[in-house]
């Protein structure tokens, strides 16, 4: 007698089952047809097939109305089973257990075949996942490059972070003075704080979280930060995180690293910007003050000029055109660079003008102009001023010199004379004493008058040029036109410094009596 | 303490919206998935998952939704997904969800993609 087993299996059940194995991801449609007739054979309304899988028992095919579980654990299935290579086949009550030939080789082939498509699909998936990883590793440096918000690129690290570990949290603490303090964070409430001597992973950083993973966050070796991890993700629950994970996590952890570098550099680059723009702002200032153009004097050559240093200095210089057919001639360097510097420029040349067109003494005018400077500029800003009277016919001079460097008088003889500084610089004492002292030009003498840039510029070598060097260079071409010796002048400068960067503005004011 | 999603589920005539709002991980995976399942059972065939509220989503996640999306194509319905991140749409991309399920920029787009005829199975 032919068995119910072979009965249910008819030709027409042979041809499904030989179609749905040929067919790509037929393997559960062939479970069910398997299970079919099984339920035919047996006689029974409820079944299901239960595949071994990397999740444990794990629904492949059900039929009738039993609520068979997705998956069961081993040990503890309330039903009837029959185990079979690849599974186990699960019955309703009518269910012994019982399963003729060939119906267990039939849902064996069936369970086998749904095992390969399973771990086909996590194979696929795992790929898949590393692909992910591939690309959110390059998103995050896109993120570093397109972006200076250090927020949005530490939300961004940390979402990735948190994502492809499988955490079920995370948190970014960035070192902010002594302590490290919460940036940002993921799946729940983090410490706002750490201190840098506990080590992150025995601090309980993420309340509530069983298992912590934690690196530093670096920047040449010196510790910028904490990235934590919390509770690795499974199916069933939560785990530690596996050693390979720290190695993933230091990757994200290198790229906050990156945006924190980035940050750094971006705040300098603004601002070296801001003071760029000061710098031209201060320039602008004093260009707009030195003079354009200058004053005839009847009988004398004059010239004067500033070489201007990258970092504006404080050089002033003016030629003013007094009563009596006089003129002052005034170099002035104050303390500082950039637009204060230059702010006190201005504030000395309005002043200067004033009191010079209301007929002030030098030793007067310097008076006032120190009281003002003490009353209205800032506590460490002062200025060194030389002002020269010239009385043309005559060629008297009569100078004030507040802490300035001397001026050099060039004698016919080859002697150089130094109009030295009697006074202190302007804005430095509340009254202090400002005389005058007389001298005077003969023909064919030369006076310089000079800024500190000039017998400061510097060698290669660290060697300053020094007011010998300068007053050597100055006998050596006293005659010259004074074009030349301003071209002259440039040149030594220039040689000495060799290429270094010239440190302070270089002001020169010549004046030469014809013979 | 730790943070877990919140789903909230729109009933509509011939579809249902499923909105999210955090970490899709294992626990906001399995919330989506009954949620999902519920809605399956009680005869919707088209469901749109709205994941504007969620910024992330691991592979436990991931694993959950392609089991709805499976699911839902084992009954020949359609499942889609609307206003995903950038993020999340290129994970979806690499992970082969959008195969098998459309996804839309918005919420108005999604419904009307998935309220042509063929997707307007509702219980």
């Amino acid at each position: 007698m032919t068995s119910p087993a072979l009965l249910s299996l008819t030709a027409e059940r042979q041809a499904r089952l030989l179609e749905l194995l040929q067919q790509q991801g037929g393997e559960a449609l062939f479970l069910r047809e398997a299970l079919e007739i099984c339920r035919l054979a047996l006689e029974v309304d409820d079944l299901a097939a239960y595949a071994r899988t990397a999740k444990g028992f794990e629904c492949a095919a059900r039929l009738g109305e039993t609520e068979f579980p997705a998956l069961l654990e081993a040990g503890a299935i309330p039903w009837p089973t029959r185990t079979l290579n690849g599974g186990v086949l699960v019955g309703g009550a009518a269910f012994a257990g019982e399963l003729p030939d060939p119906l267990p080789l039939l849902v064996a082939l069936g369970l086998q075949l749904f095992q390969l498509r399973q771990e086909l699909k996590q194979h696929d998936f795992a790929a898949k996942l590393r692909g992910v990883e591939r690309e959110a590793l390059y998103d995050v440096g896109l993120a570093i490059a397109s972006t200076l918000e250090l927020a949005h690129v530490s939300e961004e690290i940390l979402l990735r972070a948190v994502s492809l570990l499988d955490a079920r949290r995370g948190a970014l603490y960035l070192l902010d003075g002594e302590r490290y303090r919460l940036r940002s964070t993921i799946g729940g409430t983090a410490r706002e704080t750490l201190d840098p001597g506990i080590v992150p992973e025995q601090a309980d950083l993420l309340p509530g979280a069983t298992h912590l993973l934690a690196v530093p966050v670096e920047v040449e070796d010196e510790p910028r930060g904490v990235l934590v991890v919390g509770d690795k993700e499974s199916r069933s629950g939560v785990r530690a995180f596996p050693e390979e994970d720290r190695r993933s996590l230091a990757l994200f952890a290198n790229q906050a690293a990156l945006a924190l570098e980035q940050a750094r550099l971006h705040e300098e680059a603004l601002e070296k910007q801001r003071l760029e723009r000061e710098m031209e702002l201060a320039a602008e200032i004093q260009q707009g003050i030195l003079p354009r153009a200058l004053p005839q004097i009847p009988g004398y050559d004059l010239f004067g000029w500033t070489r201007p240093a990258r970092h504006v200095g404080g050089d002033y210089w003016d030629v003013v055109p007094l009563p009596e057919d006089r003129f002052a001639l005034v170099v002035a360097d104050v303390t500082g660079k950039g637009v204060s510097a230059a702010l006190l420029v201005s504030t000395i040349h309005a002043a200067l003008r004033l009191l010079l067109a209301r007929g002030e003494s030098a030793a007067g005018l310097l008076q006032a102009l120190n009281s003002h400077l003490i009353e209205f500029s800032a506590a460490n800003k002062f200025a060194t001023l030389l002002l020269v009277e010239l009385s043309p016919e005559s060629g008297r001079l009569a100078y004030v010199n507040a802490g300035h460097n001397p001026a050099l008088l060039l004698r016919r003889d080859g002697t150089v004379e130094q109009m030295r500084a009697a006074s202190v610089p302007l804005g430095l004492l509340p009254s202090p004493p400002y005389r005058a002292v007389e001298t005077a030009l003969g023909p064919g003498e030369l006076l310089c008058m000079y800024s500190d840039g000039v017998t400061e510029a510097t060698s290669p070598a660290g060697e300053e040029l020094g007011l010998q060097r300068f007053e050597d260079l100055l006998r050596r071409e006293q005659s010259a036109d004074l074009s030349d010796l301003r071209a002259v002048i440039d040149h030594e400068l220039r040689a000495w410094s060799n290429g270094m960067p010239q440190g302070d503005d270089q002001t020169v004011v010549l004046l030469r009596r014809q013979h | 303490m730790t943070e877990s999603l919140k789903v909230r589920v729109d009933r509509r005539s011939g579809l249902a919206v499923v909105y999210t709002d955090g970490y899709i991980n294992n626990q906001g995976g399995e919330e989506i998935a009954q949620a999902a399942n519920a809605l399956m059972e009680e005869g919707y065939r088209a469901l749109l998952l709205n994941l504007a509220g969620s910024k992330i989503v691991n592979s436990i996640g991931i694993s959950i939704l392609i089991e709805v999306l499976e699911r839902m194509l084992e009954l020949n319905g359609r499942l889609a997904f609307c206003c995903l991140t950038p993020t999340i749409q290129k994970t979806f991309h690499i992970m082969g969800l959008t195969q098998y399920a459309q996804v839309y920029p918005d919420e108005a787009a999604a419904i009307d993609g998935l309220g042509s005829p063929a997707a307007t199975q509702g219980p």
